[in-house]
């Protein structure tokens, strides 16, 4: 009897492990890491991505509907603080890096430079992506040393978002109710003027205390409309140039005639924006969404006389263009068997074909097709926006710390437009500053 | 009893404006955690276009479900439970053993050595931090519980502090138990260790309290989800602008993780002020 | 109880006593069982990385490789570094505002609510909720009440038709805001240490005062402060320690600006390590962080140890 006891026990045993093991055996597992914050509550079962709203939501939503849809690959996802660097850092160094993780494009550079990074060029062709799919700027964003180091999801920039009632007011606004923007610095002057005497407000609401990216990203948007190519070698920066000195000289102006608002971080700006306390808020894609909701909501600064958003207005004379970064999907550098290296490519494959349902997230879309469909200029204020995915331009892809020397302009502006600093000092320390850096590499 | 600080009896004008004082001040103390607390239970959206409307209804618990939602936050409790409750106990065992060590008994190089471990509460968190990492990858220590507990156990701060408090203690008191004959563990652990209670109490709850908190190692070490801590945990499910677009959430975050140490600090404040000292010495 | 343990009676049993107490004070290898657990780890996970660390201040290198043997270039490099030199200007500056202040109203605190009475534990709980909150949190309180237009203290100015002091992005206040948010996050612990301390004092000394109708003043000047001049000295070198080693606060509330205004030593370290990916410049000046720090926590306890003699 104990016997058939044992026998038994032993059958159940090896149910229960054969049970447990199964999906391991029969699925792929893919470790995928990435920011955009978890939303387990509204979004941990949703499948359909087209429910979703926001980034956490969509991209929660498209990675369920994955594995869902493939059964023979398990993707496990780990959610890391914005922009997670510190810990992949980390993971690296210790040799146990995740296989898919988010990566700015900025900083593609950074990891690929050490060979951390795999090349995906390949693996992109065999799941039938080719390079052309993508948009330029998510092209050249994701390109280094002229291979692919990441699929591009998206790309995004500073916008001027627009309280149109304040406009009004300011009598900046065109025959066809579009806002006047200026096409010139001193447009620039006149109409913050105007503006400010009409409506008694800031032209700008900006968050310029607690913050490097805005002046950063400013910068260099007005330097590439001036044709400065500050960075022709990767490893030396010219900032101490008549162009950059022009841009400060502009930003100080702003700020000593109170064309600003001044001493807010970026959680205030929001609110000073949504409270109508200024005509234009520089900000990202990322927020078309919210404001777009504010200004439906009755009652709200954005509902009284409308919300618009452009690209930032060519002030100088040169290129057309503006800043740009991107996020995109990397791949680590690591032995792989060809199942895994399948489900890699499958997983990348399945993001582009959704390219569409993260662009709903304000980011313009990295694919080509999607920027140009029916879809997509269906959606609030991307018709006036889409030229970003042409405008858009980032650094030179050799430039390595990207996040580093966005802080070292960020502070030299921050001290040359509030006065801490002389402008052309400003400019010398920035320079070497940032040569510093890049010697040390 | 009323006033063990100044020796009186019964409360004179000074005690109560000393009291209102205090009182007025922890009214200040209070108000931004009073505040955080209002701000966790209110709607993020509606936070995000007025501040202001956290003095009013409706109020909703919906950021505390979210948090109870997210996937893996009980993994999560339970691994900062592990990890602070396990290197608290080693770090007021092993620093009461060494704290006897150093204020009462002698041994070769008794001096030179408690000076080094004075040097090394100089030695900030940065200069090891990296070493750490490194060694603890050739270890394969990282993301296990060893790997996030042990570099908390090498602080002096403990050894420090309980030294300082042996030392306050008269010596009679020992030296008359040793000529009870007894043995030396057995005065550290009857006679002396019960006396250092309120610097037991103190340490337990600061070494806690800062590992519960504690960002980085945990950061660069407990980097898989399974292994993440509360603090980091929490951290990784905020978006990008979460203190613009998720306040309410965000502070929900901040009381659902500070509760806990709040609840052990008053299950344990009743052993940092009782009439212990009284009683021991007669 | 000693003396009825005591057998017998007699000079012989002092005699052995007396040679018991010798006994007790030579130094006995056995002796450091009680130190050597501690010890251990202290060696190996506080000395050993710490001399790693100093190795790798003398190599150019990431986190991905051994480096280069750069010698002292680190060190020269930091102090041509303007940068730098402010930095550390700023972290003594930070530990000078704080440091007292944290030990004074510690003290105060602990004085004032040392008794067995429910609203002095209410008034405990109080003092040291605000520790609980991790650093993100504490940030995030003050920075809405220090920010421009809708900030706590923008408001209540604004009841009175003043503008109100911008902490967070005029140079002259970014230390000192940071230094008020840091002051009320962490009382907890300098208050909790001086209570500890007033449990320790017999309460037979405060029984013979006040047989002896000493005033309130007098007890505490000549019986209370003097009996918990130890814990003052450590209260005051743990938070010399704490304090040089400020990070997440000028980090989260103004990035260490403006102008590096508010930058200590440990966000250079942090910049240096994890943003710049030099780690040899990051681990030289940690390097001369513990140094500034060994030198300032022995100088007070130097300091205060000539003082005790004196006293």
């Amino acid at each position: 009897m104990t016997l058939t006891l044992r026998k038994y026990m032993l059958a159940a045993a090896s149910v229960l492990a054969f049970a447990a093991t199964t999906p391991a055996l029969a699925a792929t597992e893919l470790t995928v890491q990435r920011f955009f914050g978890a939303c387990d509550a509204e979004f941990g079962t949703n499948t359909d991505a087209s429910k979703a709203v926001g980034e956490c939501g969509i991209i929660t939503s498209l990675i369920n509907k994955f594995n869902a849809d493939n059964p023979d690959v398990h993707v496990s996802v780990t959610t890391v603080e914005w922009p997670g660097y510190d810990q992949l850092t980390a993971q690296f160094a210790a040799g146990d890096p995740p296989d898919v993780v988010t990566v700015h494009h900025s900083v593609l550079g950074d990891y690929q430079s050490r060979g951390l990074l795999m090349p995906l060029d390949d693996l992109l062709n065999s799941v039938g992506i080719s390079p052309s799919d993508f948009t330029d700027a998510s092209l050249s964003g994701v390109t280094k040393d002229g291979q692919i180091y990441g699929l591009p999801i998206d790309n995004w920039t500073m916008l001027f978002h627009i309280n149109m009632d304040l406009f009004k007011k300011a009598e900046l606004v065109n025959a066809d109710g579009t806002p006047k923007l200026p096409t010139s610095v001193n447009e620039l002057m006149a109409q913050a003027k105007q503006f400010k005497e009409k409506t008694g407000k800031p032209y700008f609401v900006q968050n310029l205390a607690n913050e490097v990216a805005l002046y950063t990203r400013n910068l260099y948007t007005y330097l590439f409309q001036q044709d400065s190519d500050f960075f022709a070698d990767p490893k030396q920066v010219k900032l101490n140039t008549p162009e950059a000195k022009k841009v400060l000289e502009m930003y100080k102006a702003i700020y000593d005639n109170d064309y600003t608002t001044k001493d807010m971080d970026y959680a205030a700006s929001i609110n000073a924006f949504l409270a109508g306390e200024g005509g234009v808020h520089l900000n990202g894609t990322w927020v078309i969404g919210d404001y777009n909701a504010s200004s439906e909501t009755a009652g709200t600064a954005l509902n009284a006389g409308g919300y618009a958003v452009y690209p930032y207005p060519q002030l100088f004379p040169g290129k057309k263009a503006q800043y740009a970064d991107g996020h995109s999907w990397a791949v680590s550098q690591k032995d792989r068997t060809p199942e895994e290296a399948a489900a890699i490519g499958k997983f990348l494959k399945f993001f582009n074909d959704n390219d569409f349902e993260w662009s709903r997230t304000g980011h313009l879309p990295a694919v080509k097709a999607v920027l140009e469909s029916e879809n997509f200029k269906a959606l609030p204020h991307r018709d006036t926006i889409a030229a970003v995915a042409t405008l858009g331009t980032p650094l030179p892809s050799t430039v390595q710390r990207q996040f580093a020397i966005q802080d070292i302009i960020g502070q030299e502006m921050n001290a040359a437009i509030t006065g801490q600093k002389q402008i052309d000092a400003a400019l010398a320390d920035m320079e070497s500053r940032i040569n510093e850096l890049l010697a040390n590499i | 009893m009323s006033s063990v600080s100044s020796g009186m009896v019964g409360r004179s004008a000074g005690d109560r404006i000393v009291l209102m004082l205090t009182i007025a001040m922890a009214i200040v103390m209070m108000a931004p955690i009073a505040w955080v607390v209002a701000l966790s239970l209110k709607d993020n959206k509606e936070l995000m276009t007025d501040m202001n409307s956290v003095f009013h209804v409706p109020y909703t618990i919906a950021n505390y479900i979210n948090i109870l939602a997210t996937s893996s936050v009980f993994r999560w409790i339970l691994n900062s439970v592990i990890v602070s409750g396990v290197l608290t106990i080693l770090t007021l065992v092993l620093s009461s053993l060494a704290g006897y060590g150093f204020a009462r008994l002698n041994f070769p190089f008794r001096n030179a050595l408690l000076i080094l471990v004075l040097l090394g509460l100089a030695v900030p968190e940065q200069a090891v931090l990296i070493a750490r990492h490194q060694l603890f990858s050739w270890l394969k220590f990282h993301n296990t519980y060893h790997g996030l507990i042990l570099p908390g156990l090498a602080a002096p701060f403990g050894v420090f502090l309980m030294t300082q408090y042996f030392r306050a203690i008269p010596k009679e008191l020992d030296e008359a138990a040793l000529l009870d004959n007894a043995s030396r563990f057995k005065i550290f652990w009857k006679v002396l260790l019960p006396l250092t209670l309120p610097a037991q109490a103190t340490l337990g709850i600061f070494t806690f309290l800062s590992s519960w908190n504690d960002y980085f190692w945990p950061l660069i070490s407990g980097t898989k989800k399974e292994m993440y801590t509360l603090t980091i945990g929490i951290a990784s499910t905020q978006t990008n602008f979460a203190q613009s677009e998720g306040l309410g959430f965000l502070m929900s975050q901040a009381v659902f993780a500070g509760a806990p140490i709040l609840i052990l600090y008053l299950f344990f404040q009743k052993y940092i002020v009782t009439a212990v000292s009284g009683a021991a010495v007669r | 109880m000693a003396e009825a343990a005591l057998p017998g009676s007699n000079s012989s049993a002092a005699a052995g006593a007396r040679k018991a107490v010798q006994d007790l004070n030579a130094p006995l290898w056995r002796n450091v069982l009680f130190v050597s657990p501690y010890l251990f780890f202290f060696v190996t996970l506080l000395v050993v990385p710490l001399f790693w660390g100093i190795w790798l201040s003398l190599h150019k290198a990431d986190a991905f490789g051994t480096g280069r043997f750069v010698g002292l270039d680190n060190y020269f490099r930091l102090f041509r570094d303007k940068i730098f030199l402010q930095v550390v200007g700023n972290t003594f500056y930070f530990v000078l505002l704080t440091v007292p202040a944290l030990a004074v109203i510690g003290l105060l605190l602990a004085l004032a609510l040392n008794r067995n009475t429910r609203t002095a534990a209410a008034l405990r709980a109080v003092y040291f909720a605000s520790s609980v909150l991790s650093v993100t949190i504490v940030t995030l309180i003050w920075r809405t009440v220090f920010i421009g237009n809708f900030g706590l203290l923008a408001t209540v100015y604004g009841w009175f038709g003043a503008t109100a002091p911008a902490f967070l992005s005029d140079p002259t206040l970014a230390m000192i805001g940071i230094a008020i948010a840091t002051v009320w996050w962490c009382i907890g612990l300098p208050m909790m240490l001086f209570l500890s301390a007033l449990q320790q004092v017999p309460r037979e000394i405060y029984e013979a005062a006040s047989l002896d109708n000493a005033s309130r003043w007098r007890t505490l000047w000549h019986i209370t402060l003097p009996s918990i001049r130890r814990t003052f000295v450590l209260v005051i070198i743990i938070e010399i320690v704490l304090q040089f080693q400020l990070f997440g606060q000028a980090w989260l509330m103004t990035k260490g600006g403006p102008n590096n205004a508010s930058k200590p030593i440990v966000l250079y370290i942090y910049e240096a390590t994890f943003i710049k990916w030099d780690l040899g410049l990051g681990a030289a000046a940690s390097e001369i962080l513990f140094i500034l720090i060994m030198i300032a926590a022995l100088a007070q306890y130097f300091i205060s140890r000539r003082k005790g003699e004196e006293g």
